[in-house]
């Protein structure tokens, strides 16, 4: 004979179809959307790790003011290298953005083409599909470029594998995808343009690729002095230094961190919400488990007999889950990377990391939590069940409550006290909705924070990083480096009233305890500088305000630093935070900097100045931080960052509604039987709301208000771990109070709608019936 | 014999609140007997009873079922005489609010290798009509039929009773207690009835009169009244 109890299975359901829809929610939102995101991420990354061998992306590029004779290429050639030709035009268009224009490459950094068609004629371009995206551009659209008074007639939309991440310049901070694209044309076009505008850009790959960057480092640097002894060497930019390809992966996997957070506060969630569900199941059923137990069903009976439906609902929440993970809320995902970065076409791969983060876990705690829940509850005897005395506490005396309290407040006052366990769970589950509405909420907000505040804590209106053109020092001849060097030095000079000198350095940090290693840059400071209000002597050592932020130093902290590639080590002893939330940075006299540097004291590697130098070379200019550039960074960071945010944001929110309206369902049941008593006892509807509901309701909101501290307190900690696994660099962890604000109303609208509907359901309940419930 | 009792003893609470609710108590029921523990409230009936089920456990004396001591059960022997040898009405239904009745007969029919006929106890229910409804569907009496149906569907040596018209009026109580005499008549089971209704005692083949958790007075009935015949 089958087990009768199955025949409750769907009947169960079917009577708790709003428990087990926000179960089905819950899980399936939870599974679909970090599952979601994890697939998408690593196809994304699948799809840019085998673009380097699919479309033979460089190995590292570099140009020259003239085109390379066949002597000259082959000269680098012998040097372990395979050197081709990928010359480009920029030209201006009529809608305001500069295009990078290449003729098709056939041998390396192959074109992936993702709509429309490669160019084949005079006038046909094929431009990267993310810039149009950003400018409303599609297949059949034309572009004007006043500089040639010519048309093109877009025919595809491509993506570069060089150019994963659209950087203008690998010297720029952050790139504009927007303002700036690369397109591709036919031989024919690119032949047509004047030499004189032509770019000399050649890619190269190795014969035998290093093994790592170390070791990249030291063959590309000699490949570099190969070359700039041959050739006027403008730029050389090897592979892993190469902003425009590596930034992408990188940010991708930074993502990451995001959605594992996410991820944590979710499985506690679930463990809390089964929890939750299993113990109010069984006491709802006690007396009809304790009477089954009583008759001689075993405690194995019973628990499979109750872990049935959940496990039925969870497993099916999983499927389901993950088919909407693997189809809509990957493609959301993807949308949000192709929104972000110029990545070639991808297939969706299986991930196991996913399915057993967002899969299993959540399954295998859903089986613990409501195996041990009910093996702990079911072993209790079947007569403390049939009593549906589950507490296993010996019944303590009544509390006293004064008579002078009126009556109808001590009933409340004793309503209070009889559901104080439920409150207490109550208020848990509310402060986990919290964690998870404020981990949603709050991230946008400080992301836009960051934006507005960005651009005022710039050091001056104008900071130039100078650069000496690759191959102007000759590194192995200190003599004919320090004249080169003199002859620089008309060339990097101003005369700019508002410029004041500086000497800037880039060392790394050492990543110690697996933290992520990131630049930092230290400024040599002039004395008596206008721009940086500080005095400084031989020993002092400022860091920025959110370098001290980020890893938490202090003034007598000392802190390490490191050459990149090289096993160079710097220590430092901080002895003062500097005002300056614009980047992770050190600051020292320009003597100081030289002096460990081993510079001439003289020696500087950049301008802070209030107003635009002109007069310097733009070849010199490494970089320039100004406003603009800023806002560039903050603008991509709101585009590569921003996006996830909100997805995180909408998610959270609809888990938050969900988590509350199953706690308040569940505590408002808890008292149905008692309200439907009093309501035969003949109290009125109003009399019960002031009852029931009102006790539940200050609980609520109490519960919000005391869970706002705390969760502030933990959260914080949470970002910052979070932000620093993310990000190089610092956003300043600011909590916007309008949110908190927010948080509250929707929360009392949650609970508001929960407990109308469940007052309405009372409502329903005809007296005879709820005194058969009672019985 | 069925049933045999030896130097039961009870007790709940420590300290001031420390209260004896057996003791002493020795007592012995044959097969097919029908017993009626007879005594007011806190006179240790039902803790009686239950220890009997092996739903509640003695501070000591013995307990032997067919030979076989309950005293030396784990709670998975316990579990499994339960299982084999026990049926259980309680004073509250206690029925699955979601399947018919004929499907809470059918919970306690799981239970046997060999139950009893369910068209047959459901007509000797007098549910036949009500078959198909789920409890809310029915009287207080009926519930308490269907009840009863899902003890004995699985035939069991014994059938515990605790309170079974403590809930119900005087027509269908009197209809209920027909239909455990009527059980105990067709099928045979001893049947062990806790009531503190000083009339149900006259149907009963055994009386034991508990206060104060000591058996105050245990006498056969030599003329039994059916139960329809009862008046209180």
């Amino acid at each position: 004979m089958k087990n009768p109890l199955n025949k409750r299975l769907l009947r169960d359901l079917k009577g708790d179809a709003g428990k087990y829809a926000v179960i089905f929610l819950l899980l399936v939102l939870s599974i679909g959307f970090v599952s979601g995101f994890l697939v998408a991420g690593s196809s994304m990354i699948k799809a840019y790790d085998d673009s380097f061998e699919k479309y033979s992306i460089e190995d590292g590029n570099f140009r020259t003011a003239q085109l390379l004779t066949k002597a000259q290429k082959e000269h680098i050639e012998k040097h372990g290298v395979e050197v081709f030709s990928n010359y480009y035009v920029e030209r201006e268009f009529d809608n305001g953005t500069t295009l990078r224009i290449y003729a098709d490459r056939k041998e390396v950094d192959k074109v992936c083409l993702m709509e429309g068609s490669i160019p084949t004629k005079k006038g046909d371009i094929a431009i990267d599909r993310m810039y149009a995206d950003n400018n409303a551009l599609s297949v059949g659209d034309v572009l004007f470029c006043e500089a040639d008074e010519q048309e093109y007639l877009i025919t595809g939309l491509v993506a570069l594998p060089d150019y994963s991440a659209l950087f203008y310049s690998n010297n720029d901070m952050m790139f504009d995808a927007s303002a700036f694209g690369v397109a591709v044309v036919c031989d024919e076009q690119f032949l047509d343009y004047s030499e004189s505008s032509y770019f000399y850009n050649y890619a190269w790959k190795y014969d035998n690729k290093p093994a790592g960057e170390d070791e990249e480092k030291e063959v590309s640097d000699e490949l570099c002095e190969v070359i700039s002894g041959i050739a006027d060497l403008e730029n050389f930019i090897p592979g892993y230094l190469n902003q425009a390809i590596t930034f992408t992966g990188e940010d991708i996997i930074g993502d990451k961190a995001m959605m594992e957070v996410l991820l944590y506060i979710i499985i506690v969630i679930i463990a809390f919400v089964f929890g939750v569900t299993i113990n109010n199941t069984i006491h709802k059923e006690s007396s009809v488990i304790g009477t089954l137990r009583a008759m001689g069903y075993t405690i194995n009976e019973m628990i499979l007999h109750y872990m049935s439906m959940p496990l039925i609902v969870t497993l099916f929440s999983a499927v389901t889950g993950n088919i909407l993970g693997y189809t809509c809320f990957k493609n959301v995902c993807v949308d949000m990377y192709y929104g972000s970065y110029s990545l070639p076409t991808y297939i969706t791969i299986w991930n196991g990391e996913a399915f057993i983060k967002t899969t299993l876990i959540p399954v295998a705690i859903m089986i613990t939590v409501t195996f041990f829940i009910l093996r702990s509850k079911l072993s209790l005897s079947p007569l403390l069940l049939i009593r549906r005395d589950l507490g296993g506490k010996k019944k303590t005396k009544a509390v006293r409550l004064s008579h002078r309290i009126g009556f109808f407040r001590r009933f409340t006052i004793r309503i209070l006290i009889q559901n104080k366990s439920s409150y207490i769970t109550l208020f848990t589950g509310i402060v986990f909705a919290n964690v998870l509405l404020f981990f949603g909420m709050m991230l946008p907000p400080l992301l836009i924070h960051y934006q507005d505040i960005v651009t005022d804590t710039m050091l001056a209106r104008y900071t130039y990083l100078l650069q000496i053109p690759a191959g102007a020092v000759d590194s192995d001849d200190m003599l004919s480096a320090a004249f080169s060097y003199t002859v620089l030095q008309k060339d990097i000079n101003t005369n700019n009233p508002d410029a004041e000198k500086f000497s800037a350095y880039s060392l790394k940090t050492t990543g110690a305890g697996g933290e992520r290693v990131e630049e930092v840059t230290l400024y040599g400071i002039s004395d008596n500088s206008r721009y940086i209000d500080a005095s400084f002597n031989e020993k002092t050592v400022l860091i920025s305000s959110s370098y001290a932020d980020k890893y938490g130093l202090g003034k007598g902290d000392v802190i390490t630093l490191k050459e990149p590639y090289e096993d160079t080590y710097y220590g430092f002893k901080v002895t003062g935070v500097y005002d300056y939330d614009g980047g992770i940075a050190v600051f020292m006299s320009r003597s100081h900097l030289n002096k460990i540097l081993g510079y001439d004291e003289d020696f500087f590697g950049g301008f802070f100045s209030d107003s635009k130098i002109t007069d310097i070379k733009s070849k010199y200019i490494g970089t320039v931080v100004d406003e603009e550039s800023l806002t560039r960074v903050s603008r991509q960071l709101m585009i590569s960052m921003g996006n996830l945010m909100y997805l995180v944001d909408g998610f959270s929110v609809i888990l938050f509604v969900v988590l509350i309206y199953l706690l308040s369902k569940l505590i408002i049941e808890r008292n149905a039987g008692s309200i439907s008593m009093v309501k035969i006892l003949g109290y009125s509807k109003r009399e019960i709301a002031r009852l029931y509901i009102i006790p539940t309701t200050i609980v609520v909101v109490a519960s919000f208000i005391i869970s706002y501290p705390l969760i502030t307190a933990v959260m914080v900690r949470v970002f910052r771990i979070m932000l620093k696994k993310m990000m190089s660099g610092w956003m300043i962890i600011w909590l916007d109070p309008k949110v908190y604000g927010k948080m509250f109303v929707l929360g009392i609208l949650s609970y508001s709608v929960v407990a109308a509907l469940e007052y309405l359901r009372i409502g329903r309940i005809p007296m005879g019936e709820a005194l058969k419930d009672m019985e | 014999m069925q049933l045999e009792l030896t130097n039961i003893r009870k007790s709940f609470g420590e300290g001031d609140s420390h209260i004896e609710v057996l003791k002493d108590i020795n007592l012995t029921v044959e097969k097919g007997e029908f017993v009626v523990l007879l005594g007011p409230s806190g006179s240790g009936k039902s803790t009686l009873l239950n220890i009997i089920g092996g739903i509640d456990s003695a501070d000591s004396g013995r307990i032997t079922i067919r030979d076989k001591s309950m005293s030396d059960m784990n709670e998975k022997m316990l579990t499994k005489y339960r299982r084999e040898h026990l049926g259980y009405i309680f004073q509250m239904y206690n029925l699955i609010p979601n399947l018919t009745v004929r499907e809470n007969i059918e919970v306690g029919a799981y239970l046997s290798k060999a139950p009893l006929d369910i068209d047959d106890i459901i007509e000797t229910l007098g549910l036949k009509k009500h078959q198909n409804k789920i409890p809310s569907q029915l009287s207080g009496g009926q519930q308490q039929r269907c009840a009863i149906g899902r003890a004995i569907v699985k035939n069991p040596d014994i059938l515990l009773c605790d309170e079974p018209t403590g809930a119900l009026d005087y027509n269908t109580s009197k209809e209920i207690l027909a239909l455990i005499e009527e059980v105990n008549r067709k099928y045979g089971n001893t049947v062990i009835m806790v009531t503190h209704n000083d009339a149900i005692k006259n149907m009963a083949d055994l009386v034991i009169k508990l206060r104060d958790g000591v058996i105050r007075k245990s006498y056969r009935n030599e003329q039994k009244i059916k139960a329809r015949d009862l008046d209180w």
